[in-house]
């Protein structure tokens, strides 16, 4: 069942840090289940059940990803920088296995070039999670805005994170504090811009060139 | 060539000729008397007819023996040799052997095609030649073509390969939980309860054992499958009747192929028999892969 797939792949997650992102971690998945398998699964159920090759590996770290913003959900602060402290919390355990994962993600589809478009996911997901988690009900353009300033910065929190994992947190919080003077000089760009067009509606009206 | 000859005859699960396979796109046509089966004794389909029960098996092995000695002719030339392709991808999918030997049966195995296939992988890859393979059918003609044909390899006389008479649906011969792997090819659909097919299976896999079935299945391309259609209706009966002289069996097949449900669905029924399988999609990581547009499709599933 779609179901039993799951709970493998559940089970498979805690294996990572000890086999990493492979096969092999799948395959042994079956050793943890509640009714122990005898022997790990073979190479030919781990294909059918996760698929080929890296497609394999790219389900695992899939999961594992869904895993880790799990945990972020669990989080019991809303303030949007302990949030995401927790996101990347889940990263240290396994932080010298993630840039080989997100080099497999990348590589997805069978072209020879690399597709940016899982990591994009991978963070926008974050992003959206962390949005919800601490409460904000944007609307219209700051919905967006807002979702892309925070994927931009846990993007540059995590890759700050896998070269010095120490000053990972200061660096995100120094971020977010930036953003966030970003996020309201754009707002008053915005204001001012509309400030602007009022006044050259106006004009236009008295003119009569406009109804 | 071994593909050729095996088919036609495997009975409880016969499967119909590969050749065939090219046909049969047609599923979309419901059976028209599905629903008359409700009252009155148990049916199942057969083509498009309703038939009870106990007399599919009959039947079916009716159209294999009609079929039989034209079916190698017939095989090749209405599939244009493309069951050989079909039958090589699904074997190289499963890498038998790959880590370590493993014990693998091939049900409505017949002929020996998928099993020949098996063991060459394995030898010719891994150096493996521990791996085995109980070749079982219900039909004992088809058995002993197969048995002929593996007397010219070098399997003959070797713990490597065994002949089994059995019907798919009772394989009470087999202890439970033996075997690594378990293929069926073009032969599910033949067989009268699928869902006994799947349980027996399920039964005589080891705990982390592969179900893996090769099957004629649907054709989702709106104009792939018109062509299709066109083929199995227009085509193969006028081939049956001009190679073999046999219309009504070779209309058996393409309407057997219409009936077998639809890839989900199929998926549906192996997770009902209690294995996992993929997820609900085709292609990698998926529980089933179209082969040619989905002219035939490979599903596979675990026991957990």
């Amino acid at each position: 069942m779609a179901s039993l797939r799951s709970r493998l792949l559940q089970v498979a997650v805690p294996l990572v840090q000890s086999h990493g992102f492979t096969r092999q971690a799948l395959a042994n998945s079956a050793l943890h289940l509640p009714t122990p398998h005898a022997e790990p699964l073979s190479e030919t159920a781990v294909s059918s059940l996760f698929g080929e090759g890296d497609v394999a590996r790219r389900t695992l770290i899939e999961a594992w990803l869904d895993n880790a913003r799990n945990e972020m959900r669990s989080s019991a602060s809303n303030n949007i920088k302990d949030i995401l402290t927790t996101r990347l919390q889940q990263n240290e355990p396994v932080l010298r296995l993630l840039p080989e994962a997100f080099a497999v993600l990348a590589s997805s589809n069978s072209l020879p070039v690399l597709d940016p478009r899982p990591a994009l996911s991978h963070v926008a997901k974050v992003a959206d999670d962390a949005c919800r988690l601490s409460g904000a009900v944007e609307t219209g353009t700051s919905w967006y805005t807002r979702r892309a300033s925070l994927a931009a910065v846990y993007t540059a929190a995590e890759l700050h994170q896998l070269t010095s994992p120490e000053t990972a947190y200061s660096f995100l919080e120094d971020l977010l504090q930036k953003s966030e003077t970003l996020g309201r000089s754009f707002d008053e760009v915005q204001l001012f811009a509309s400030y602007v067009g009022n006044s050259w509606a106006g004009i236009l009206r008295s003119r009569g060139i406009i109804s | 060539m071994q593909a050729v000859s095996r088919s036609i005859l495997r009975s409880a699960c016969r499967s119909t000729r590969p050749s065939l396979a090219v046909l049969r796109q047609n599923h979309t046509e419901a059976n028209p008397r599905q629903a008359e089966s409700s009252s009155g004794p148990r049916t199942t389909h057969f083509g498009f007819k309703t038939v009870p029960e106990e007399s599919k098996e009959s039947l079916v092995k009716n159209v294999f023996n009609s079929v039989a000695s034209s079916y190698d002719v017939m095989n090749d030339a209405m599939s244009m040799g493309v069951h050989r392709l079909w039958k090589d991808d699904f074997v190289s999918s499963l890498k038998p052997g790959r880590k370590g030997p493993m014990k693998c049966i091939d049900l409505a195995g017949g002929t020996g095609d998928v099993a020949l296939r098996i063991l060459d992988h394995a030898r010719e890859n891994y150096a493996d030649r521990e791996t085995t393979v109980d070749v079982v059918d219900i039909n004992a003609e088809m058995l002993k073509e197969g048995y002929k044909r593996f007397k010219k390899t070098m399997y003959h006389n070797t713990p490597q390969i065994a002949f089994i008479e059995s019907n798919a649906q009772a394989l009470e011969q087999f202890p439970s939980d033996t075997y690594d792997l378990y293929t069926i090819a073009f032969g599910i659909r033949n067989c009268t309860s699928i869902p006994d097919v799947l349980k027996e299976a399920y039964r005589v896999l080891k705990p982390g054992g592969t179900f893996a079935c090769l099957e004629f299945s649907k054709v989702n391309n709106p104009l792939l499958n018109m062509l299709y259609d066109q083929y199995s209706f227009s085509v193969i009966p006028i081939m049956g009747t001009i190679l073999a002289g046999d219309r009504e069996s070779y209309q058996y097949l393409v309407e057997s192929i219409r009936r077998f449900p639809s890839q989900p669905d199929f998926a549906k029924m192996i997770q009902d028999a209690g294995f996992a399988t993929g997820g609900n999609f085709e292609g990698k990581g998926g529980a089933w892969r179209d082969l040619w547009g989905g002219i035939a499709c490979i599903h596979t599933g675990v026991k957990v």
